[in-house]
């Protein structure tokens, strides 16, 4: 059996005194695609930021292994450079940043990390046109300060862009649905699948189930204060579509 | 008039008095006798306090027998310089160019003691009249070089109406505690364009003081920056003034300072006359233990209507001991005007780290990403692409050093 992409195991994490993941495990193989769904505060959010490395999370227990190696001792851009790559629910706007700038300084620290070569100018800018031109990221976004003045559905788009751009082993999609219209959702979620190559893993979180009709999953779990508490097929997304959350609550006490 | 208790005088200001004395300068002289080197209760040194800082100042420099060579190189640029406050000789000047000389102080009279200074000791300034479009860049290098020494030196500068020219200013030297004192007058004719970068890149136990006086004739567009990246002492006051209708000034500044370093910029903007703008804009950063001054006056005239005058400072502390002080005034005389001033102090931002961070990028680069960012508005409107580089040079070598 190869060895899983993602492998976390009874993950408990704490950002100040509060205790927010109270055990999850999870296992991704090579490929795969698992939704993570759950109600606001059930700690979705939180399990992308341990995952991605962001410092205000203590994890006081558990593993989390990406392709078979420990990443919970990592800096975040060292997970990056490992094949980790987290989609921002809320993308971050820097001025005075400029987006090529950052996007050459990315896959360069990222190859160089890897002991590859800087690429070169020339095959840099036709990387990122071909990954602009499948979604809709024209010549004017990226001239602009990174994220600066870009829509909600830009943002978004741009998020999947660098993605493409990146090519990591685990993407982690994080609300990746929320203040995109049905036209840009479609945009964003064509560009997601056109990721889906056999190899690389998915973790989608999600609050609605109406992404998950155009990214559709191999495995959906359910997230309850800080734990996934049932996991099933594509199915179980409608089933909570059309019966909410409540039969999940007093499970986690 | 003496005040009823005459100030103690120390080593700094008997050596001031006795150099201005030598130079003919009684007036000055005096001035420093009976009031001492300004204090903070001179409201434009409140928070820098140079009976403090400046305790000693070395003995007037000598003409410099070897000089180590300028600190920025600026590919293209016209050249000139001013070692140990004498003019040198100077290679042919490009067309509409005229370089010479006069002697004496530049500034325009006004009660401050180191504009007093300044004239009282200058001999001779380096003067430019500019005329047409210029598109070398004028580089004029002032350097302080062997033992310690004080230098006043001066450049003069006329540019005709209609003309265009960018002129950088550099000062740097030999690593000794020089004091610097550094004057630029430049009168802006009608409709001239005008961009004046100023540098100080001395070394860490010099104290540089400059004064840049700006006068503005109608419509002329005037862009300065000045850029504190070496001085442990470093101040520059600045008094732009607009004479004519039309005019506006984009007056930025940029204090880089490190552990025990000092750097102050103050600006007096004046609107002498109706529809003249302003846009002073100055970013600090800050790292160890240092200290960053803005002040940032505006000045409208009682029939300066419809000036438009927005003053902003913004620091980025990278250390906790680090202070940045701002004090922006307005002193308003006209009752159509629009005029306002902003102020913000911060860290660098955490989310925006975390997210260049979770891209692969490391930290280190990350942070200087973000920094260049802070200061990309400062930089990225000088358009001469060597001059831009140039200045990008010298903000990445203040990251890279300690």
């Amino acid at each position: 059996m190869t060895t899983p992409v993602l492998e976390i195991r009874n993950l408990h994490a704490r950002i100040e005194e509060r205790e927010i993941l109270k055990g999850v495990n999870l296992v991704i193989p090579q490929g795969e695609v698992h939704a993570i769904m759950g109600r606001n505060g059930s700690g979705k959010s939180t399990l992308s930021y341990v995952l991605a490395g962001k410092e205000d999370y203590e994890v006081t227990e558990g593993e989390i292994l990406l392709n078979g190696v420990s990443i919970l001792e990592m800096e975040p851009d060292e997970r990056a450079a490992a094949g980790l790559f987290l989609a921002f629910q809320y993308p971050i706007e820097i001025p005075g940043v400029a987006t090529m700038t950052f996007l050459k300084a990315a896959i360069n620290a990222q190859r160089k990390a890897r002991g590859e070569g800087e690429l070169s100018t020339p095959d840099f800018m036709r990387a990122v046109k071909e990954a602009g031109a499948q979604l809709n990221v024209d010549s004017e976004m990226l001239k602009r300060p990174l994220n600066v003045g870009f829509s909600g559905g830009e943002k978004k788009r741009a998020e999947i862009m660098q993605m493409a751009l990146l090519k990591p082993s685990l993407a982690v999609l994080d609300e990746t649905d929320s203040g995109l219209d049905i036209d840009a959702l479609q945009v964003v979620s064509k560009g997601v699948n056109a990721l889906r190559d056999g190899k690389r893993s998915m973790l989608v979180i999600t609050h609605y189930q109406r992404l998950l009709n155009h990214i559709v999953p191999d495995v959906v779990h359910v997230f309850s204060d800080g734990r996934i508490v049932e996991s099933g097929d594509k199915d179980l997304a409608l089933q909570l579509e059309a019966k909410g959350y409540a039969d999940y609550d007093g499970q986690a006490a | 008039m003496r005040p009823a208790f005459p100030v103690r005088l120390g080593a700094a200001e008997e050596t001031l008095i006795a150099q201005l004395k030598a130079a003919g300068a009684d007036q000055v002289a005096e001035r420093v006798t009976v009031a001492g080197l300004p204090t903070r209760r001179v409201e434009a040194y409140h928070y820098t306090d140079l009976k403090t800082l400046l305790r000693t100042v070395p003995p007037l420099a000598q003409p410099a027998n070897e000089a180590t060579g300028t600190a920025i190189r600026v590919p293209g640029a016209y050249a000139l310089s001013i070692v140990n406050g004498v003019v040198q000789h100077a290679a042919t000047a490009p067309e509409g160019v005229i370089v010479g000389k006069t002697h004496g102080g530049v500034l325009t009279h006004r009660d401050d003691t180191l504009v007093g200074i300044s004239n009282g000791l200058t001999k001779e300034a380096l003067s430019l009249d500019l005329r047409g479009t210029i598109d070398q860049v004028i580089q004029i290098d002032h350097r302080i070089e062997g033992e310690a020494g004080h230098v006043a030196d001066a450049t003069k500068i006329f540019v005709a109406d209609d003309s265009s020219v960018v002129i950088l200013e550099t000062f740097s030297g030999s690593d000794a505690a020089h004091v610097g004192n550094h004057a630029s007058y430049l009168a802006l004719g009608k409709n001239a364009i005008v961009t004046h970068v100023t540098v100080d890149l001395g070394s860490r136990a010099t104290a540089h003081f400059a004064t840049n006086e700006y006068h503005l004739a109608e419509g002329a567009q005037l862009r300065t920056l000045v850029v504190h990246a070496g001085s442990g002492l470093a101040r520059t006051h600045l008094f732009p003034r607009m004479e004519g209708a039309g005019a506006h000034a984009d007056v930025t500044g940029l204090n880089l300072v490190s552990e025990g370093q000092h750097s102050d910029i103050t600006m007096e903007t004046t609107h002498a006359v109706p529809h003249t703008s302003s846009q002073p804009l100055f970013k600090s950063i800050t790292r160890g233990r240092s200290k960053a001054v803005v002040q940032g006056k505006l000045i409208v005239a009682r029939d300066a209507q419809k000036t438009d005058a927005k003053f902003m400072h913004q620091g980025l502390m990278l250390s906790d001991d680090a202070e940045i002080l701002s004090k922006p005034e307005l002193e308003i005389y006209a009752d159509d005007v629009v005029c306002g001033h902003g102020s913000t102090c911060g860290k660098l931002d955490e989310d925006s780290l975390f997210y260049l961070l979770s891209r692969g990028i490391p930290k280190a680069e990350a942070e200087t990403m973000l920094v260049r960012g802070f200061i990309a508005e400062l930089i990225d409107p000088i358009e001469d692409e060597a001059l831009n580089e140039a200045l990008q040079g010298i903000v990445d070598g203040w990251l890279l050093g300690q």
